[in-house]
């Protein structure tokens, strides 16, 4: 584990790395944490602390601020160790989880789960009556079938698409909340995939769990993907977060200040495959059965990372108009998306502070 | 191929049990080892039976938890009471389950209650006992963390009440219930890397084995893993599902033991060594060896199991057969009547010195499930067909003995002798 005494360069270059794609050159926010320093007058000071943590096929990484490295070391610890818990629980890699259990059984019979797998699903069900279907956590298949977990991709013929389509569609998973059973509709083979989701909940239990030990200031990333701020570094008003411009690489669209919200990003820069000059996305539209075209990078920022996560997938994958619904129904809900320039208005500002899109 | 006697000695009591009580009975040409299977495989199967059984449970702690969140996986199953000396549990057990369990501060009370199916014991090792006894005295079936009992009298005094009373005992040797472990020992026991004379495991954390407290005061009972008062150390608590799993593959229990351990990292008031190593002496010079150390968790839990014939490595999520060269065999002349010449080389082979390179062969399974959801299912099978569970109470006497066995024998820096089961 790494740690700096309070000086407020040194945390800020720490969260440099949060959003990959752009260089430190370009802002200059030492001046923010100027006043940090000063205010940490506890007995024993606030000291920061960073450690990373491989899980859920990324990197999570934790920042803290504690009074030494013990309480550092415990917090650090026990979030990671339920970070690997719930990577135990949800994982569709691994054939022990209970989610891969649920969909191995679900097609045979209602398999009953534990309250924290159902209401895990429950969430994710939730989103996808929400969205009408944009955000499906049923869409496996479909990847397999575009070449994303092996081949490096490849383009499926229409048929071989529609007869995906039993396969696929989260209506066709039936959750009985009395019973607290999952069961596939007509005894289909289904597969349930956490990976829009699974990552903010995580941080969500880890949140919760860092609550009830203290921790009033720390910042988790899970892949720099899902981000959550508790609270602000000392002497601050919130945890620094630049979301970069994906149509002017090397800028940054926005300078956010995260305090116990969270922050989820979704973009087609990390899993995609390219054939014949065409960029193919790992984000699908369920309904087309083909990877969403034409949008470049969402952000929401929602006081659940759960939420925030799913949205991110939501947003990526419905038209504008149906968006701008859905995130500006709730108070503290805000999202940015950047679609293409050549396809229709490339920045969206839903709610977002400042004016993101102005520069743009 | 094995001879009878060896094969039914790789068998463990409880496979030999399970036939008798279905009803298979003990036909000398029937083979068992398929019948265990059989019967395993049945109690792990999903249910369908989701008629409403009620659980209690006492100390809820971290394990505790853990086996709340795999009993709700079974349908039917609700938690309705629970007893912790630590108030925050219930609390925690309620944001588990999702609905208020009735909170009692004794567990003579919850062992008292007329509404509950079954009690689940998840206290500190040194308090098993008590707990365990006072929930058979009361009727109850029980499904008891592991290891079975502090001392080999507590240990015996829970065997007597499970068979005296009639009693259904499960113990938490959860990896009775693996299905790749299962899969794996069946061919040991088939025969698949012939006779099994070494098995060598090793458990390993990188941690200083704490929990983090919220007041000085409650240290021994948050960290009571660390204090002689309600633990066994690294042996217990990591040692003991190992000393299980060699157990079932020698088939009967070790005859001596040698262990040491020392304080070597964290100097920090504890009494329980940070590292401890153990020599299991079964019949036959057959020898289990053990260690574990908390500052490297390189391949942190590695079980190997050393035959003739080949080698078999179990880990908490896989299972892998490695095969010795073949012996020397006599050479058949070749189909055409003439020996080909043979061409020079100047290569040199390694094998000899290594060789377990490569990938080795992996155990296929199809239901590669969590092993304490298939254990928690198979108790609740049990509950409702009063039917005697894989890892009973022998099964965990076993373990017991050995583990508190080698830890007089680190305490008394000697090898000494483990009591058989019977006595
Ligand atoms: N099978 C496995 O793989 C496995 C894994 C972990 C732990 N365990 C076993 O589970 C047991 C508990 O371990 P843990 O890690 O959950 O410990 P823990 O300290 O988290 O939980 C023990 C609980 O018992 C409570 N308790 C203590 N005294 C009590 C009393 N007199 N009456 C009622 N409750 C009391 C404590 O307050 C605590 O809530 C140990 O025996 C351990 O070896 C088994």
């Amino acid at each position: 584990m790494h740690f700096h005494q309070l000086i407020g360069r040194c945390f800020v270059g720490a969260l440099f790395l949060i959003l990959s794609a752009w260089s430190p050159a370009n802002t200059s926010s030492g001046e923010l944490f100027g006043s940090a320093t000063k205010s940490a007058i506890d007995v024993e000071p606030l000291e920061y602390f960073h450690k990373t943590h491989p899980a859920m096929g990324t990197e999570f990484s934790i920042d803290i601020y504690a009074h030494n490295q013990s309480e550092a070391d415990r917090a650090i610890n026990l979030a990671f160790d339920e970070v690997d818990r719930l990577e135990d629980l949800l994982s569709n890699y691994r054939p022990s989880s209970e989610l891969s259990r649920i969909s191995r059984e679900a097609s045979n019979e209602p398999v009953t789960t534990d309250p924290e797998t159902f209401r895990f699903l429950q969430r994710a069900f939730y989103w996808s009556a929400r969205s009408e279907g944009a955000f499906d956590i049923t869409v496996g298949p479909l990847l397999r079938a575009w070449g994303f977990f092996f081949q490096g991709g490849r383009i499926p013929s229409g048929s071989e698409l529609v007869s995906l389509r039993s396969k696929v569609g989260w209506q066709k998973v039936i959750l009985d909340s009395q019973a607290r059973t999952v069961s596939f509709s007509h005894h289909q083979s289904m597969e349930l995939d956490p990976g829009s989701i699974g990552k903010g909940f995580a941080i969500d239990q880890v949140v919760t769990m860092l609550h009830g030990l203290g921790v009033t200031s720390a910042f988790l990333s899970a892949g720099g993907s899902t981000l959550y701020a508790i609270g602000a570094p000392p002497g601050t008003t919130g945890w620094p977060v630049n979301i970069p411009d994906p149509i002017h690489p090397g800028r940054i669209a926005s300078r956010i200040l995260l305090k116990d919200s969270s922050l989820s990003t979704g973009a087609c820069t990390e899993k995609f495959f390219i054939k014949d000059g065409h960029r193919y996305c790992h984000i699908f539209d369920p309904k087309s059965l083909r990877p969403v075209e034409g949008v470049l990078q969402t952000s929401v920022i929602d006081p659940s990372a759960t939420d925030s996560d799913a949205l991110s997938t939501v947003v990526f994958v419905l038209d504008p108009t149906l968006s701008r619904r859905v995130i500006e129904s709730t108070p503290g809900r805000k999202a940015l998306v950047f679609r293409r320039p050549q396809t229709h208005q490339s920045c969206l500002n839903m709610n977002w502070p400042g004016d993101p899109c102005g520069q743009a | 191929m094995i001879d009878r006697r060896h094969f039914l000695q790789g068998l463990s009591a409880t496979a030999i049990a399970a036939d008798s009580l279905i009803g298979l009975g003990a036909d000398a040409d029937t083979p068992g080892l398929t019948q265990a299977e059989a019967e395993v495989a049945k109690q792990i199967l999903p249910s369908k039976d989701s008629s409403p059984l009620h659980i209690g449970i006492i100390g809820p702690g971290s394990r505790g938890k853990e086996l709340v969140r795999n009993f709700l996986r079974v349908p039917g199953i609700k938690i309705v009471a629970a007893s912790d000396v630590y108030a925050p549990r219930f609390q925690e057990l309620n944001d588990l389950c999702g609905y208020p369990v009735a909170a009692l501060s004794d567990f003579r009370e919850l062992c008292d209650r007329k509404d509950l199916d079954a009690i689940v014991v998840a206290t500190p090792l040194g308090l098993h006992a008590d707990h365990v006894l006072a929930a058979l005295a009361s009727g109850h079936a029980v499904y008891g963390e592991k290891t079975m009992a502090y001392t080999v009298d507590q240990a015996r005094q829970i065997v007597s009440a499970v068979e005296a009373g009639k009693r259904l005992y499960q113990v938490g040797h959860q990896y009775r219930y693996s299905p790749w472990i299962r899969a794996a020992i069946a061919r040991v026991q088939a025969g698949e890397i012939g006779t099994v004379t070494h098995i060598e495991g090793y458990w390993h954390r990188n941690n200083d084995w704490r929990r983090p407290v919220p007041d000085p005061s409650l240290e021994r009972l948050i960290n009571w893993r660390l204090y002689h008062q309600w633990s066994l150390g690294l042996l217990a608590e990591l040692g003991s599902h190992h000393i299980d799993i060699a157990n079932w593959v020698f088939g009967s229990t070790p005859i001596t033991a040698l262990a040491s351990g020392s304080i070597c990292r964290y100097h920090d008031g504890r009494e329980t060594d940070d590292n401890v190593q153990a020599v299991l002496g079964y019949s036959d010079g057959r020898r289990f060896i053990f260690n574990s150390v908390t500052d490297n968790a390189k391949m942190g839990d590695q079980l190997w199991l050393y035959g003739n014939k080949g080698s078999l490595n179990l880990t908490l999520e896989d299972a892998t057969f490695f095969y010795e060269p073949h012996q020397i065999e006599r050479a058949k002349p070749s189909a055409h009547g003439e020996e080909k010449g043979v061409t020079t080389s100047a290569s040199y082979r390694s094998s000899g010195e290594m060789p377990y390179r490569g990938p080795g062969r992996p155990v296929n399974v199809t239901t590669a499930e969590d092993p304490t959801t298939a254990a928690t299912r198979a108790f609740i099978y049990c509950v409702r067909t009063s039917s005697r569970p894989i890892a009973d109470v022998h099964v965990g006497l076993g373990s017991a003995l050995a583990v508190v066995q080698s830890n007089q024998a680190r305490l008394q820096k000697r090898e000494i002798e483990v009591p058989p089961p019977s006595m």
